[in-house]
């Protein structure tokens, strides 16, 4: 199962309620490859609304990275680019991705991708001073909980 | 490319009546259709038969066209040509050989490509190298690795080239101890120690012990981390960059089950969710990797399978 489906199990179902006036700030989702494109050529089958139902459901502004979905640019990270020793053609490869996200006028960017995360917060961020805060789509998911009362 | 005439121009041009062009046009002499604005239209080819029937020169020559005395150089020599032979190389590499044909070196691809013309290289260039059998300058490329495979070369193909694939082979057929940066070091350490980064059993599930404390006492009371716990419904694989460096970040997930109730599970072992060998190219290793994940689904007897992303 993908964490997709897991999340979406878990907010549709109920088994967890989420906050959404936590991120009111604009937030931009980014498609991951693998979950796009790579995974319809693959599988016959992509990702693409079900990271951005999560991200709505924690989020007030949600906004699009143009092009996106199908057509969506990579971070410049994948295909473990971002362990690769190419580090200058790898922020170069970003530069579609970093335009993207400044034009989008996001200070959140949502990743559900390991790499895509790194490259963005790590690297990206920095190299084209964008100045936004990077989370994992989990790790958003994680801070708007709302916490039963157990024990 | 189409000539575009008036009767009366042409009447003019030949020495003949404009009744003439008329009867012509109409008996088939004259290959002409009838178009806007009382003028006609005809192939540039057939008005160049029809001046050289008539031994006139053609009054427009257009810069693209091509000398009628050229073409018919050409057609004569048609019946005899023989393909061309390139040093009878034959790729490895390239998946199909109907790609050279299939291939329309449009380019596409290569406008898509965030990296086209990085090295001198772009998507387009690599196809063609395949095609033409220079696998040992392709597999010598450190082009496929700054690639990050991410599709969008083949995504706009309108041949639907199978690039990606193309890209992966040329990364597997390089020898193991030239592929760059740490991913086959990587891939070496999985298969003898578990997990990419080498991180050893005992640490693991000391590291986490203790953040399953550390979130039990923030806010997740009576959390306790499930290692190995047998029949758990979701088994939990993790990227080993985040026990060997981020291990804060191992624990969103973890308050994301304790709040959805869920069962769930992390293996003590063998609990590496990223395949390197899916980058590397190396389909051998990657099948021995999800070989034990599915092991450790048979052995904790799990329902479901979460990999990392």
């Amino acid at each position: 199962m993908s964490i997709f489906e897991l999340m979406l199990e878990y907010l549709r179902e109920g088994k967890i309620q989420v906050d959404n006036t936590i991120h009111t700030h604009p937030a931009a989702y980014h498609d991951p490859c693998n979950y796009g494109r790579k995974s319809l050529k693959a599988f016959g089958q992509a990702f693409f609304e079900e990271g951005r139902e999560i991200a709505k459901a924690c989020c007030t502004d949600l906004r699009e990275l143009n092009p996106n979905r199908n057509g969506a640019y990579c971070c410049g990270a994948g295909g473990g680019a971002w362990a690769m020793p190419f580090n200058a053609e790898r922020v170069y490869y970003g530069r579609t991705k970093a335009r993207q996200i400044s034009e989008s006028g996001a200070e959140l960017v949502i990743a559900p991708c390991h790499n895509c995360r790194d490259q963005i917060m790590k690297s990206l961020n920095k190299e084209y001073e964008l100045n936004v805060e990077v989370k994992y789509l989990w790790e958003l998911v994680a801070d708007s909980l709302i916490m039963p009362n157990k024990q | 490319m189409m000539y575009e005439f008036r009767v009366s121009e042409m009447a003019e041009e030949f020495g003949v009546h404009r009744n003439t062009i008329r009867n012509w046009i109409a008996a088939g002499t004259l290959p002409a259709k009838e178009g806007p604005g009382r003028k006609y239209l005809m192939k540039f080819h057939d008005y160049q038969v029809l001046c050289e029937k008539f031994g006139r020169e053609p009054v427009i020559h257009p810069s693209n066209h091509v000398e009628l005395a050229n073409i018919q150089s050409m057609e004569a020599l048609a019946g005899q040509m023989v393909p061309m032979e390139l040093d009878g190389h034959h790729s490895a590499l390239a998946i199909d050989p109907s790609w050279a044909d299939a291939c329309l070196t449009c380019g596409t691809c290569a406008s898509a490509c965030p990296i086209a013309g990085v090295d001198g290289l772009d998507p387009r260039k690599i196809v063609r190298m395949a095609v033409l059998g220079m696998d040992k300058e392709l597999v010598d490329s450190q082009w496929p690795w700054k690639c990050t495979m991410c599709g969008k070369c083949e995504e706009s193909c309108p041949a639907s080239i199978q690039i990606t694939a193309l890209m992966r082979k040329i990364r597997g057929t390089r020898d193991r101890d030239k592929v760059p940066g740490p991913i086959h070091k990587g891939v070496v350490m999985c298969l003898e120690r578990g997990n990419n980064l080498g991180i050893p059993k005992d640490d693991f599930v000391f590291l986490c012990e203790e953040l399953g404390e550390e979130l039990a006492a923030d806010c997740c009371p009576g959390f306790v981390t499930p290692v190995d716990v047998h029949g758990a419904r979701v088994l939990v694989t993790v990227n080993s960059k985040e026990p060997f460096a981020e291990p804060d970040d191992m624990k969103w997930w973890w308050k994301i089950f304790y709040a959805a109730g869920e069962s769930w599970t992390i293996p003590s072992e063998n609990w590496e969710g990223v395949n390197w060998g899916l980058f590397s190219g190396d389909d051998a290793s990657m099948k021995v990797v999800v070989g034990r994940i599915v092991d450790n689904m048979r052995r904790l007897n799990c329902k479901v399978l979460l990999l990392p992303e």
